[in-house]
């Protein structure tokens, strides 16, 4: 199946929050941030443009999603499992910790990559 | 009030104006780090890069002028706000990159092709993005730190109203609609009615 083909699909996201879990369908043409917030489940972000990590999560388990419209992504953000909610779309079923916008911070600061915020 | 037990008199390692806003819920780091990258943004996402942006809106020029706005405002945010850092007790890097890198927006670089449609897509989704950073800083300052508020305040204003000239435009351009702004005029280029402190226009 094409990426196009699964960006028709809905998929099941689990989100775990510092105020509790939640799961929801998401459609694979959506944003993971939108689908929280259309859920009632208000996540932290401010730029919307997969930039400043304050959306950043961090996935429990393995799992595919589309990151091509964050403007600020490296290939180390994926090996080491972020994820920025605001502009990502699931490509499979997710299991996500929210609120990592610290750790990611902390991620890119080590390896010399941008850290908005830090 | 807590500055009177952190700050001596004659003392000048400390400051009143921190820690009075430290005692009231303010994170002065966090704030900080948001101030820079706010800088950061104004100045090498935005000013700089719209630069180039209305360098390209060659034939467009009422659409020049309106971008010339905005670039010069977004250089008085910058202005504004870089004080406030330095009073907080903050600093900028030292290295040009590395601000570059510490903004929160992204980088608003000429688009390909650079279309009218494509720069004003971007100058609009410029504009949103420091909207939100703003907001950011409102919320985090609102009712405990007067001062980095009244600052942010006034640049979201101007933010806010350039949001509003650049859906009128690509509205206008992309998709043969009217969506008036609702503002009539700014004076000279970069008039920065908020972030200049002089008086608005208000006939």
């Amino acid at each position: 199946m094409n990426d196009s083909e699964k960006s028709q699909l809905v998929f099941r996201v689990h989100l775990v929050t510092p105020f509790g879990e939640y799961e929801l369908d998401v459609n694979g043409n959506q944003h993971l941030w939108d689908a929280a917030q259309m859920a009632g489940i208000s996540l932290p972000a401010i730029c919307h443009q997969g930039r400043c990590l304050t959306c950043a999560g961090q996935l429990l388990e393995p799992g595919e999603f589309d990151s091509s419209d964050a403007r600020s992504y490296y290939p180390q953000d994926r090996e080491a499992g972020f994820i920025l909610l605001c502009t990502a779309k699931a490509r499979s079923n997710l299991r996500i910790r929210t609120h990592m916008q610290t750790e990611m911070r902390m991620h890119r600061q080590k390896l010399g990559l941008p850290a908005p915020y830090a | 009030m807590a500055d009177q037990e952190t700050v001596k008199p004659g003392d000048v390692t400390r400051r009143v104006g921190v820690e009075v806003i430290r005692a009231r819920g303010v994170d002065v780091e966090k704030l900080i780090k948001m101030l820079v990258a706010n800088a950061a943004a104004e100045f090498a996402s935005t000013y700089y890069y719209y630069t180039i942006l209305r360098m390209n809106l060659a034939g467009y020029e009422d659409y020049k002028e309106i971008c010339e706005d905005a670039r010069l405002e977004d250089r008085a945010h910058w202005e504004l706000i870089v004080p406030r850092i330095y009073e907080l007790g903050g600093n900028l890097p030292n290295d040009l990159k590395a601000f570059h890198d510490q903004a929160g927006c992204v980088a608003a670089k000429l688009p390909d092709p650079p279309t009218v449609v494509n720069i004003l897509t971007l100058l609009l989704e410029s504009e949103r993005c420091a909207i939100r950073s703003w907001s950011a800083v409102c919320d985090m300052t609102f009712g405990k730190d007067p001062r980095t508020y009244d600052l942010a305040s006034r640049i979201l204003n101007e933010e806010i109203e350039h949001e509003a000239w650049f859906i009128e435009l690509l509205a206008h351009e992309r998709d043969g609609k009217s969506i008036p702004s609702g503002h009539f005029r700014r004076g000279e280029p970069g008039e920065a009615p908020y972030s200049k402190n002089r008086g608005f226009y208000n006939p």
